[in-house]
């Protein structure tokens, strides 16, 4: 018979909730199921997936909690009169945040009602290629039938299962953000870049707070890491940035405990953890107590209970996530993927937003425009934060050879950090060039504060095919950070010193 | 009328939890009897579009910020008109299709019911003047 609906999006995150709304713009049938599965500490939380509930939001409004920490600390040298030490209570903040992102579940909840998008709130699974059968929480079964359906159900974090009493006693970042009392002495291992931007903001509240890493910072994420070689992200394999922002960390108080891996976490009589780990550089073995073991191992697509066997469904056989081509139609006619789930894509909202965005145009609105996954810009939201748009440079060399670019960098220091005596050390930039012909830009790297605004304006120069001529006759804006990256003009090639000189 | 028909459907839902523990009224002693909290669609039918009085409703959240202010100023207001007119406070987590059904989009959302029927509404905080103001267009009318 026929279908139910012209659309079934499975995953009411970034992805789903774009791809739904956009497709019913063009007055088709469309449903979202949205589920979501505790955590093992039994966590759960409402509509909009990870960015908005234990993702890119709450770790924001974090971070800013620790940010204005810092500002405060800076007021002094400014003249405000602030009685040192100033403390932070946990729970103010955590229910601040909470409230906001419930606020963002009620409101994604509106608008599939004014897009006249149908809402069901359970676990689907397919039962064939256009059937999709759930519970509802009063136990209901109910049967949705599509003609095209989108997998959307994103990722949720992997717990070490090697390691004793990791899911007994360990939380994630699905439980972090969703706590009332404060985590307190927090360890977390290992290095990835939810475990930095977790381990800095905890740090900036005023946590002790220790980041244990196996081996080179961003190391294990970028092994780990599944976005394919040709899209490489900015940020993987940047040894350079990673350690400058962990040297930054170190230097605010965030503890390393560098080539070292737990092996056991057992609970004590108190309630406290005693994590036990070994030291591969000492060949001996260590332990310490702490209040919470945030795990931060990376993130396991959510297909568990999809059945994608029972339909065809490929997945990559190492990391689980299903394989899509470039308009990220999977192995089986009419069923789709986008975000997180898929293989070889960014775990980025707004590529999964655009991604589910077009897809529905291509399907509904006979528009052939494809993703484009090319130079997007992103940062990472640790104290000091790391902005980036196009190539790292080690994946520069690769494409082109290190022959052919050239590498502009510069550390410099924020006017904002003068007065405050704050450490401006880590603070650099760097621009990938073509070398030859009209030496197009082919990434910039920025560390320091506001990275994410800095870096954003800049992309859309790299977009339209921005040279560094180009870069150079752009006038900069005096006196920022940004107008720095105008400036840049000494080459790593020419071994000369890049460090801050004066105005 | 639309309403109505709208929350038999409503009704066909499983619907009935366990009542909560402390119990449908709240308040102070004077707004105890005239404000409760609805717990599902069917209570809604019962005690706000079956009321013989006028009832106001009001559509809040736990995280809504705004909401804490309004609600108990307009208890109080309400708890003052002495029965001649209720408030149901209606959670829109705990009964998120019921908002949906009204059109609720921001809070808080305070509806004027009379016989089943919105007569009256508005959207956000409004001062003590105002509020009067809005019950007596609901007693008076």
């Amino acid at each position: 018979g026929k279908n139910e609906y012209d659309l079934l999006v499975i995953g009411g995150g970034s992805g789903g909730l774009a791809c739904a709304k956009e497709a019913a713009q063009f007055g088709r049938k469309v449903a979202v199921l949205d589920y979501v599965e505790p955590s093992p500490p039994g966590t759960t939380w409402g509509l909009g997936g990870t960015c908005v509930n234990v993702g890119c939001i709450p770790k924001k409004l974090m971070h800013q909690a620790a940010l204005l920490g810092s500002a405060l600390k800076d007021a002094q040298h400014y003249g405000w009169n602030i009685s040192q030490p100033v403390h932070h209570t946990w729970s103010v903040m955590a229910q601040s945040v909470q409230n906001y992102v419930k606020s963002l579940n009620w409101g994604h909840r509106v608008q599939l009602q004014e897009k006249k998008v149908k809402y069901f709130n359970i676990k689907g699974s397919f039962s064939d290629p256009h059937t999709v059968r759930g519970l509802t929480k009063a136990g209901k079964e109910t049967v949705v039938t599509a003609d095209n359906i989108v997998i959307a159900t994103g990722g949720r974090p992997k717990y070490p299962m090697h390691v004793a009493g990791a899911l007994e006693y360990g939380i994630t970042s699905d439980d972090l953000f969703w706590l009332k009392e404060s985590p307190g002495k927090t360890l977390t291992p290992f290095v990835f870049n939810v475990s930095l931007e977790c381990a800095g903001f905890l740090t900036g509240i005023g946590l002790d707070t220790t980041v244990m890493m196996r081996s080179v910072p961003l190391r294990g994420f970028d092994q780990a890491s599944h976005i394919s070689k040709e899209n490489q992200i900015c940020f993987t394999t940047q040894q350079q940035m990673a350690s400058l922002v962990t040297e930054h960390m170190e230097s605010y108080g965030t503890k390393f405990l560098k080539r070292c891996f737990p092996t056991k976490v057992e609970k004590l009589k108190d309630n406290r953890l005693q994590v036990t780990w070994k030291n591969a550089d000492l060949g001996t073995e260590e332990t310490d107590s702490f209040n919470t073991v945030l795990w931060a191992v990376g993130r396991a697509p959510d297909i568990k209970t999809l059945n994608l066997e029972t339909v065809g469904v490929k997945t990559n056989s190492e990391t689980g996530k299903i394989i899509v081509d470039a308009s990220e139609a999977t192995s089986v006619p009419h069923i789709y993927a986008v975000g997180d789930i898929t293989e070889g894509r960014p775990e980025l909202t707004p590529t999964a937003i655009a991604a589910g965005k077009l897809l529905a145009q291509r399907l509904f609105g006979r528009s052939s425009e494809l993703m484009d996954y090319d130079n997007v810009p992103t940062t990472v939201f640790t104290p000091l934060e790391y902005g980036c748009v196009g190539l790292s440079e080690e994946a520069a060399v690769q494409r082109h050879g290190s022959d052919n670019i050239e590498v502009y960098h510069a550390y410099y220091k924020p006017l904002e950090f003068t007065v405050a005596e704050r450490d401006a050390t880590q603070c650099y930039m760097k621009m990938v060039c073509l070398r030859e012909r009209e030496q197009r830009i082919l990434g910039l790297h920025f560390i320091g504060p506001n990275a994410g605004e800095v870096i954003q304006g800049f992309a859309l120069g790299i977009k339209c095919g921005a040279t560094y001529p180009q870069m150079m006759k752009t006038v900069g804006i005096h006196p920022t950070c940004a107008e720095e990256v105008t400036k840049l003009h000494i080459t790593k090639r020419s071994g000369l010193d890049a460090t801050v000189t004066g105005c | 009328m639309a309403q109505r028909l709208a929350l038999q459907r409503l009704l066909s839902l499983p619907t009935r939890g366990p009542l909560a523990a402390h119990g449908r009224a709240l308040g102070t002693s004077a707004g105890r009897r005239s404000t409760f909290n609805v717990q599902d669609g069917s209570d809604f039918q019962d005690r706000v579009l079956n009321s013989p009085k006028p009832v106001v409703v009001d559509f809040h959240a736990q995280w809504c910020g705004p909401c804490k202010i309004l609600g108990p100023r307009l208890e109080k207001l309400v708890a003052k008109l002495e029965g001649k007119v209720l408030m149901a406070k209606v959670d829109i987590d705990d009964n998120t299709d019921l908002a949906i059904e009204y059109e609720v989009s921001a809070v808080p959302t305070v509806l004027a019911m009379k016989n089943g029927d919105v007569v009256d509404k508005f959207v956000g905080i409004k001062d003590e003047d105002q509020l009067e103001a809005f019950l007596k267009k609901l007693i008076g009318a």
